[in-house]
């Protein structure tokens, strides 16, 4: 059968896109999925967020897509201070005389921004509220300032997410925004050290662009210039016809119980990372990748294999073990005939849903176990990543919330800082914020043509001060569920310092202290490795109060501020040292730390622990193991 | 063929010992790479980088930063452009005047600098540092080409939490080359001695202003001939081997290392042909791996850091005997 005029125009069109993906692939070493996602993303018109460790190449990429497909671009560096007018262009102040009134409107011109076709949105996650709001706004609608936008895709790249971080991360309803979502992982940091090779060698042979003008500028040299492999008629034209394409009924079948699955998938609580999946998200803009993803293989229609372009989509809306499942998942679903009676009754397929357990290995099969306490230490779940994962079982939670009203007294979060983030507007209250005053207000405050005082940045920032040291009971009779209900205080504490900024310490001891330091010092910022520390403990030797206390106490010592806390968790009498305590209490005193004391376990609280509390000012707490293998939380 | 002797000699000629930061920062100077310098006060962090500066004839920018630092301060000033326009009024009779404000930047400091000086860069937010550090790693300022060769950046240990935040890693990755100095009265090395003795002579004349001793030509010179220093199978291999060793070994990650593509496979190839150009050779040769080190300060941790040129040392005695 000859294809017919339109076949054969869709596949020169689809030859473009082809030819921009392998473009792309050629940019980076290693990065072929990023390359298909964003070749994805222009052809079906949508957003997409690259995120990945520094230095990885997400701004080479998304530049080299803007070069590459030749459409008009706009870069926006997004910064701790960047305005409205950034965004959207520039003021125009108008003034008309009425019957002796003067009135002001401001307006603003569409800027470079608005008419862009892709944009890049370099750092996204750095931009303060004020000005992400109307950004993702308009993103969303592709309409502002009255007018309809030409923008086809606006790419946005930003750090992976990591506790450390000193910026606060995005949320996945403001991620949701971006249709794709790539996450792209270092060669280095991600073991891919054959791509590694082959990157050195590029670059040992690079040579650098020689002007023949001497010039007293340079760049970085490094991006040789790239020219567009396609024009802007073509790359609309093959956006048309990737949107126009029929999707097979078999493939919306395996797309409804795709979601089904992945809806089941990610129901399950024990899973880390986010979970979104929104209507917008899983209804048109999938569907457009589908299409876009059968187009670029020059299918007629979209085919269930086509439905594999939704692992574009996944970073921000499935939990980390689906996502790496996600591939398995189709193959499976994929694999099973389709078969219309299985799918209609999705929510309950039995036989699919049984596979699909054996072979999650881990995180969904083991979950019905994780609510009864692990006696066999051998069993001690792997401490799950820091960021993301779930909050810990209910026991917990008491002694956490009581830890974290302590922590916060007399905190106000955030504080109002001069070097801080833009949360808002407030009143001019002093000439010297005139710098970070509204400038068209401020220039109107400077004519006499303002009533009232212009208004400028109210800056907050985070409270970053305050400091919690972890001590940790890992003496012979905590073996068992003890260490693995320590372990979870432990990772509740952690999160709760990391989300404040608060530098934290872990000793564990048994007749010994053993501090984890980071750079030789006791207190530091490193929750995520701490968090693996704590996960991994042993259960040996005999109880000691005094070389613990005396360890956190002198690393706590050196710091300034008010809010530093101290954590004993214990369950059983100290035998060794100096069993009352005495001097540490002082210090302890002198210090203005609260030593926190928590006594877990069936027998009597030493007496001394409550002294500890009492004469610091800390909190006093007990766990006492129910019958039914769980255990009961409360203040002594 | 160019040579920075002149220049290493006036360093050495003003301030007593710190070999390394100031084979670095020449280093720096050569590669176009910036530097990172963190020390307690009083280390002649700041001196050197001025006196390397102004040694070579460059345009150079100082600048202070502060808790309070805005971008405004390091790249020009504000500028507000009003232009007059007609408009039609809403009602009749009502058309008035209107004025179209546009805000941009006059390009000033950072952007019109050879050689930009940052002092105290772990006092300025983190946050602000953004736009800065990004400008540093492209050398552009929007669309336009800024000439900057390299930044000096010093700042002080990040012991306390007294002075804002630690800087961010990510921050930190625009440098290339990242040192830790030391005082030598403190660390008690016999350049200590020396130091004094000068004071005490008399022979050191107190914050002078350097003559030059080259200039950008020579500079741009050694720039180019840097590329043309090869770089052999043997060092790659060694290169790569290094790298491994730190990620499954020393289990150097994305959470507790900053060991990026862009500073160790794309970077670190431009300082190992520095450092054998500096070393007056044109190739690359396994002992100038131990510029390396140069970049892994605040990058891995300490152990693995001070780890290195034992690293090293394993790695190129196994690619010799291949």
């Amino acid at each position: 059968m000859a294809p017919s005029a339109p076949d054969r125009r869709n596949t020169e069109l689809a030859a473009a896109f082809v030819e921009l993906r392998t473009a792309l692939g050629r940019v980076l070493v290693g990065q072929d999925d990023a390359a298909t996602g964003l070749t994805l993303a222009l052809l079906a018109e949508q957003h997409a967020y690259l995120e990945g460790p520094p230095g990885c190449g997400k701004s080479e990429l998304a530049a080299a897509l803007a070069a590459l497909s030749g459409a008009r671009t706009h870069t926006l560096v997004f910064h701790r201070d960047i305005r409205e007018t950034d965004l959207l262009g520039d003021v125009l102040l108008s003034r008309h005389r009425h019957r002796g009134h003067e009135r002001l409107r401001r307006e603003l011109i569409p800027g470079p921004l608005l008419q862009a076709e892709v944009a890049l949105l370099e750092d996204l996650p750095r931009s303060p509220g004020e000005a992400l709001g109307p950004l993702l706004r308009i993103l969303a609608e592709r309409h502002a300032l009255g007018q309809t936008l030409p923008l086809e895709s606006a790419v946005a790249t930003g750090p992976l997410e990591q506790v450390e971080a000193p910026i606060d991360p995005l949320e996945p309803g403001q991620l949701d925004r971006f249709a794709v979502q790539l996450r792209l992982a270092g060669l280095l940091t991600g073991g891919l050290f054959d791509e590694a090779a082959v990157l050195l060698e590029r670059e040992a042979a690079r040579q650098p662009a020689r002007s023949a003008v001497p010039s007293r500028t340079f760049t970085t040299a490094d991006a040789p210039p790239r020219r567009a492999v396609m024009s802007t008629a073509i790359r609309n034209a093959a956006q048309r016809a990737a949107v126009a394409l029929q999707v097979e009924p078999r493939t919306l079948d395996a797309y409804h119980r795709l979601l089904e699955r992945l809806r089941q998938r990610t129901a399950d609580e024990s899973a880390s990372g986010d979970r979104l999946m929104s209507d917008r998200s899983f209804s048109s803009a999938a569907l457009r990748l589908v299409r876009a993803h059968a187009f670029l293989r020059g299918a007629p229609a979209a085919a269930p294999r086509d439905l594999g372009a939704i692992r574009y989509m996944v970073a921000h809306r499935l939990p980390d073990e689906v996502q790496e499942d996600f591939d398995h998942i189709l193959e499976e679903l994929l694999g099973d005939p389709p078969n219309v009676t299985m799918a209609e009754t999705g929510a309950q397929m039995p036989g699919a849903q049984s596979q699909g357990d054996e072979n999650s290995d881990g995180a969904a099969a083991s979950s019905p176990a994780s609510d009864s306490w692990i006696d066999d230490q051998a069993d001690l779940p792997a401490p799950p990543s820091l960021f993301g994962q779930p909050p810990p079982p209910a026991q917990v939670d008491p002694l956490l919330r009581a830890l974290v009203g302590r922590i916060e007294r007399g905190r106000i979060d955030p504080d109002t800082d001069p070097g801080g983030q833009p949360r808002g507007y407030r009143p001019l209250r002093d000439l010297d914020e005139l710098i970070d005053a509204d400038l068209i207000e401020a220039l109107l405050f400077a004519e006499g043509r303002l009533p009232g005082a212009p208004r400028t940045f109210e800056r907050k920032r985070k409270s970053a001060g305050g400091a919690v040291a972890v001590l940790r009971d890992i003496s012979a009779s905590m073996a068992g569920r003890l260490t693995v209900w320590s372990s979870q205080v432990v990772l509740g504490i952690l999160r709760v310092a990391a989300r404040r900024r608060m530098r934290v310490g872990y000793v564990e001891f048994h007749h010994r202290a053993l501090p984890h330091q980071v750079g030789g010092r006791l207190l530091h910022r490193s929750y995520s490795r701490l968090a693996e520390q704590a996960g991994q403990a042993k259960a040996v030797g005999q109880t000691n109060y005094e070389a613990p206390l005396r360890t956190a106490l002198e690393g706590l010592r050196g710091g300034s501020g008010r809010n530093r806390h101290v954590v004993l968790l214990t369950d059983g009498l100290p035998i060794i040292g100096d069993t009352t305590v005495r001097r540490e209490r002082q210090l302890a005193r002198r210090l203005g730390v609260a030593l926190h004391t928590v006594f877990l376990g069936n027998g009597d609280c030493p007496p001394v622990l409550d002294d500890i509390s009492l004469e610091t000012g800390g909190l006093r707490f007990c766990g006492r193991p129910l019958a039914g293998g769980g255990l009961r939380l409360e203040e002594r | 063929m160019s040579d920075l002797t002149p220049l290493r000699d006036l360093l050495d000629h003003h301030v007593v010992g710190h070999d390394e930061v100031k084979t670095a920062m020449l280093l720096a100077l050569i590669t176009r790479e910036h530097i990172y310098v963190e020390g307690p006060p009083g280390t002649a962090k700041t001196r050197l980088a001025e006196v390397a500066a102004k040694g070579s004839e460059l345009d150079f920018f100082f600048y202070q930063l502060h808790r309070d630092t805005r971008l405004a301060e390091l790249v020009g000033d504000i500028v507000l452009e009003r232009r007059k326009v007609k408009t039609e009024g809403a009602a009749p009779g009502t058309a008035g005047e209107a004025e179209r404000i546009h805000q941009r930047i006059e390009p000033g400091g950072l952007l019109t600098a050879e050689v930009a000086v940052l002092d105290d860069i772990s006092r300025a937010p983190g946050e602000a540092l953004n736009v800065l550090l990004r400008i540093l790693n492209e050398r552009r300022f929007g669309a336009e080409p800024i000439p900057l060769m390299a930044a000096i950046a010093t700042g002080n240990p990040m012991d306390d939490e007294y002075y804002n935040e630690p800087l961010d890693p990510a921050n930190l990755d625009r440098f290339a080359l990242q040192l830790r100095v030391s005082g030598l009265i403190q660390s008690g090395v016999d350049e200590a001695k020396t130091l004094i003795d000068r004071f005490a002579s008399g022979s050191v004349v107190e914050q002078p202003d350097p003559e030059p001793v080259t200039d950008r030509a020579t500079l741009d010179a050694l720039n180019q001939q840097m590329y043309e220093v090869e770089v052999g199978t043997a060092v790659r291999a060694a290169l790569l081997d290094v790298l491994r060793t730190l990620v499954l070994e020393f289990e150097c990650n994305e959470t507790n290392s900053l060991l990026t593509d862009r500073t160790f496979l794309v970077k670190a190839i431009k300082i190992l042909r520095g450092a054998a150009l500096l070393a007056g050779r044109d190739a690359v040769d396994l002992p100038d791996l131990a510029a390396l080190s140069w970049m892994t300060t605040f990058r891995v941790p300490p152990e693995a850091h001070e780890a290195l040129p034992r690293i090293i040392g394993r790695v190129s005695r196994q690619i010799q005997a291949v």
